[in-house]
């Protein structure tokens, strides 16, 4: 049993010996103000398009390197596309700014093997889908194009070397006469597929309905809503860089952002357990970080630079899109710690309002706080909880109004609103856990 | 970027036939591509405009990026591989096999016979490369420089972020089919957003500028713009907003335009052109819509598109009327209609799409001066606003909503001005412009002479134009 562990901790290793490049980082610290960090990525994605579409079986794979400098809070990175010693030597020269500057023979640097090809569980991903709908006793035209992420990195900062880190996910578009629906799922097996199928039954007895319109009133959001809401308004508003816009940073500690019910948890080692990480992309190990505590805000998101720049943070949530980008503060795995209500009860008290399962998007601007959330449609709420359809919703609010309009929250968390974050045009993916909760007196717009 | 860096077309030869001996595939074709960046960010820190330039923090990066995509197979299996670094030699395709074909069809284009792609690079890459440290030495004088100039005019004004991209690719592609093409680009690219407290208002602006090279960006210019913009957006409401006449700067021009895009591209968004002129001519006589994928002197300009079919201008709309419909060589002959090369990859990792190079409403006569000052009373609107709305629907909502007879409508949130007999006699801080798409082709009365292109995927541009029959509201 050990010996199969331990081949397949050899598999997923990126690099088969860290000892040599950390080494020459080493030697390029010329004093002590500065910092140097090697980072090795590969990603592997496998696209499987629609029947009847052209080039249907799409592989992409990469893999690449960056170093970085970091001296007095600025940062100098060089990356290149391919991992390998002279790749790694003249990207050292680039940041240290001298020719040979880790000595005239670049370090041996070995790449492990790439992961079998396990196209099957993609190919079966439609046929299960559609099963998954037709046990609703519902059945309609579906184009449905899945897609398998893998990535695995190595971070060395000089001299020590992080665990490597790997992660595997799936994404899935289905393509309805009646619109699109997209996101993030640990596995294709039918406990993930379910709720997508109740997602994309609910927007087939949506169609057609005009825009809701209504005033203020009590909004029931189910945990795939609740994770987007709260995405946006306390993990995105919690990043030490968004934080930065409006002033400095550790001085949002203690502010008050939502009532005691709210407590907000940002655990990258508690995300699904293909996901999950134990070390950042900096190579810092990540930390279980209350964003909000009793609804005070507790720990920003930071990175080793806002960690720098402001004492008061920890680092350990810096993400980077991929080598060519420098990391920044950001969520990985949000969860909203449940409340004490029973989940009936949240509808038993909001019978007139609506019940919104599930936001397609959501934005908040830095800068005024204002935030969007579309939802595609929604339900009414009867005596007996949600009843009949409405058409799309879209609510635009502060975000300071939209978590103190959150009275309650309900007792049953689940791994829910997984999907593409697009921060600053850097496509990540996160991962959430939440509750249902309830909100009152917000107005929503058409 | 050094042609020297990518292989030459009998490596790509060779490897093409090893592909094909592996895989049994009865196509293939080789995408090749390189390109280095020298990018540098300011971290938001509301730096002021008048701080010491040393002190900004600047972080630089300097990236080496290359990559290759394969598409292979026949009628009925096909398989498309992209990967990092450089091309596998002959023996490393072994992992191509039969295999890796799936069900799927792959079709690919054949050599053009009636005109010869040419491989000369466009001027601008043809420059050549300049040293990453000369790069980031300029790119970090052009942004001081800008700051410095912003200072001069607004010295509240405070940097929020900034990033200016300044590069070089090259690429090289040869297929099965015997078609080749090769295609060098320099670019430089410059996002900025800045913020400004005034009078109790509270407001941010952000500007996306392009050019072939960093030191035609223009630092003095820019500022100048932002300066503008600032000012606008902190401007009281007007107590009244004209709605006869509205002059429109080529920047907003250019994102109207933009929204049109899908109706200029395509089999498609031919019929959907044709429904919005409904037997009628689309614009005045004046008016030309142009797409031109081997523009002199454009960023995206390239003797052939990223399948090596030979690029040439397409005039889409001609003289107020449908001219030609944008189409690429698989439906070459459609209708009678010649194809374009037009088909572009977003870089080595994605296939290649239908999309506009350089898309643009070509200049006429008329000073574009002349239009401002000529209106009576109306608007002038000068660019988007920064947090407004910019959007088309082009069909009737299949989820609700109202029909309209018209197919499609706009709206966009600007920032202008209200001008009176040619003065100007207001600011607009925020109003909402919106319309139907065929009024707003069909409603224009003048077009001006300042022709210029902004980025968008693609190059996009257009001159000062004059436009009515469209609905402003002042909005916040």
């Amino acid at each position: 049993m050990r010996s199969n562990a331990n081949g397949a901790e050899q598999r997923r290793r990126l690099i088969s010996d860290v000892a040599a490049p950390a080494d020459a980082l080493t030697r390029l610290v010329a004093h002590g103000d500065q910092q140097f960090e090697a980072f090795f990525e590969r990603v592997e994605s496998v696209e499987l398009l629609p029947k009847g579409a052209p080039n249907r079986v799409r592989l992409r794979k990469e893999q690449g390197l960056a170093i970085r400098k970091i001296e007095n809070g600025r940062s100098r990175l060089a990356a290149a596309d391919t991992i390998s010693g002279p790749a790694f030597a003249a990207c050292c020269d680039r940041v240290a700014g001298t020719a040979r500057s880790i000595g005239t023979a670049p370090p041996r640097i070995r790449t492990g093997r790439w992961p079998a090809l396990r196209l099957a569980e993609i190919e079966q991903a439609e046929s299960r889908l559609t099963r998954a709908v037709n046990r609703r006793r519902v059945g309609f035209p579906m184009e449905i194009t899945a897609r398998r992420h893998r990535r695995q990195i190595q971070v060395i900062r000089s001299p020590i070397a992080a665990p490597p880190q790997f992660e595997e996910y799936f994404s899935l578009q289905a393509k309805t006469p009646w619109g699109v629906w997209g996101g993030l799922l640990p596995s294709l097996a039918d406990e993930d597929l379910d709720p997508i199928a109740l997602c994309l039954v609910d927007r087939l007895r949506s169609r057609g309905l005009p825009p809701h319109r209504g005033g203020a009133g009590v909004i029931v959001l189910g945990p795939n809503a609740a994770a987007v809401l709260l995405h946006e308004v306390v993990a995105h508003a919690l990043e030490a860089d968004t934080l930065a816009l409006s002033g400095a940073p550790d001085q949002a500690v203690g502010l008050k952002l939502g009532g005691p019910e709210l407590d907000v948890v940002d655990d990258p080692s508690s995300a699904p357990r293909v996901c999950k990480r134990s070390s950042d992309d900096e190579g810092t190990a990540v930390i279980s970080r209350w964003l909000l505590r009793r609804g005070r805000v507790r720990q920003p998101l930071a990175d080793l630079a806002w960690a720098e720049r402001c004492p008061g943070m920890i680092p350990g949530a810096a993400r980077r899109a991929s080598r060519h980008r420098l990391p920044g503060p950001r969520t990985s795995h949000l969860e909203l710690l449940p409340g004490a209500i029973p989940e009936g009860d949240l509808f038993a008290e909001a019978a007139g309002g609506i019940y919104i399962g599930e936001f397609d998007s959501g934005s908040l601007d830095p800068l005024n706080g204002r935030c969007v959330l579309r939802a595609p449609c929604g339900r009414r709420i009867g005596a007996s909880g949600p009843v009949d359809h409405t058409g799309p919703i879209e609510i635009r609010s502060r975000a300071a109004d939209l978590l103190a309009a959150v009275t309650a929250v309900a007792d049953r968390p689940l791994a829910a609103g997984a999907g593409w974050c697009a921060k600053d045009g850097a496509l990540m993916p996160v991962w959430a856990r939440c509750p249902s909760i309830r909100l009152e007196g917000l107005q929503v717009a058409d | 970027m050094k042609s020297a860096r990518l292989p030459g077309l009998r490596s790509i030869r060779l490897a093409l036939g090893a592909v094909r001996e592996h895989s049994g595939a009865p196509g293939a074709e080789l995408y090749v591509k390189a390109g280095n960046t020298c990018r540098i960010e300011i971290d938001p820190w509301m730096t002021p405009v008048t701080t010491d330039p040393d002190d900004l923090q600047a972080q630089v990066s300097v990236l080496d990026e290359r990559g290759w995509a394969l598409r292979a197979g026949g009628a009925r299996r096909a398989l498309f591989l992209a990967d990092s670094g450089p091309l596998p030699g002959p023996s490393g395709w072994r992992r191509v096999n039969r295999h890796s074909l799936r069900p799927g069809a792959l079709r690919l284009p054949s050599p053009s016979s009636d005109t010869t792609p040419r491989t000369t690079p466009s001027p601008a890459a043809d420059a050549g490369e300049p040293p990453p440290d000369d790069e980031e030495t300029a790119g970090l004088a052009f942004l001081r420089d800008l700051l410095r100039c912003l200072g001069e005019r607004m010295p509240e004004a405070r940097l929020v972020r900034g990033r200016l991209d300044s590069g070089a690719s090259a690429a090289v592609l040869a297929s099965t089919t015997g078609v080749t093409g090769r295609s060098a680009r320099r670019l430089a690219t410059v996002e900025l957003d800045f913020a400004i407290s005034r009078d109790g208002r509270q407001t941010h602006c952000s500007l996306y500028r392009a050019a072939s090279n960093l030191h035609l960006l223009g630092a003095d210019s820019i500022a100048g713009e932002i300066a503008e913009r600032l000012t606008l957006a902190t401007a009281p409401p007007p107590p009244f907003l004209p709605t006869g006449e509205v002059a429109v700067s080529p920047a907003l021009a250019c994102n109207l335009l933009a929204l049109l895009a899908p109706l200029l591209r395509g089999r498609d968004g031919w019929r959907r052109l044709r429904k919005l002129g409904a037997g009628q001519p689309l614009g005045p006589p004046q008016l030309q819509i142009v797409d031109d994928g081997a523009l002199d002197a454009g960023w995206m300009s390239a003797a052939s598109d990223d399948e090596g079919v030979p690029t040439r201008a397409v005039a889409l709309v001609r003289d107020g009327e449908p001219g030609e419909p944008l189409l690429s060589w698989e439906d070459d002959g459609w209708s009678g209609y010649a194809a374009a090369g037009c088909r572009r990859r977003s870089g080595w990792r994605a296939l290649p799409e239908l999309c506009h190079s350089h898309l643009y409403i070509a200049g006429a006569s008329e000073p574009a001066e002349s239009i401002r000052s000529g209106i009576v009373h109306g608007c002038y609107l000068l660019d988007r606003a920064h947090d407004g709305r910019c959007q088309a629907t082009f069909e009737p909502s299949t989820n609700g909503g109202e029909r309209r007879p018209e197919e499609g409508r706009f709206e966009v949130d600007a920032i202008g001005l209200v001008i009176r007999r040619g003065a100007i006699v207001g600011e607009a801080p925020k109003v909402r412009l919106t319309g139907s798409l065929r009024q707003l082709l069909r409603g224009i009365r003048a077009i001006g002479d300042d022709l210029r292109f902004l980025p968008a995927p693609g190059a996009v541009g257009a001159p000062t134009l004059l436009l009515t029959g469209l609905q402003v509201e002042a909005v916040g």
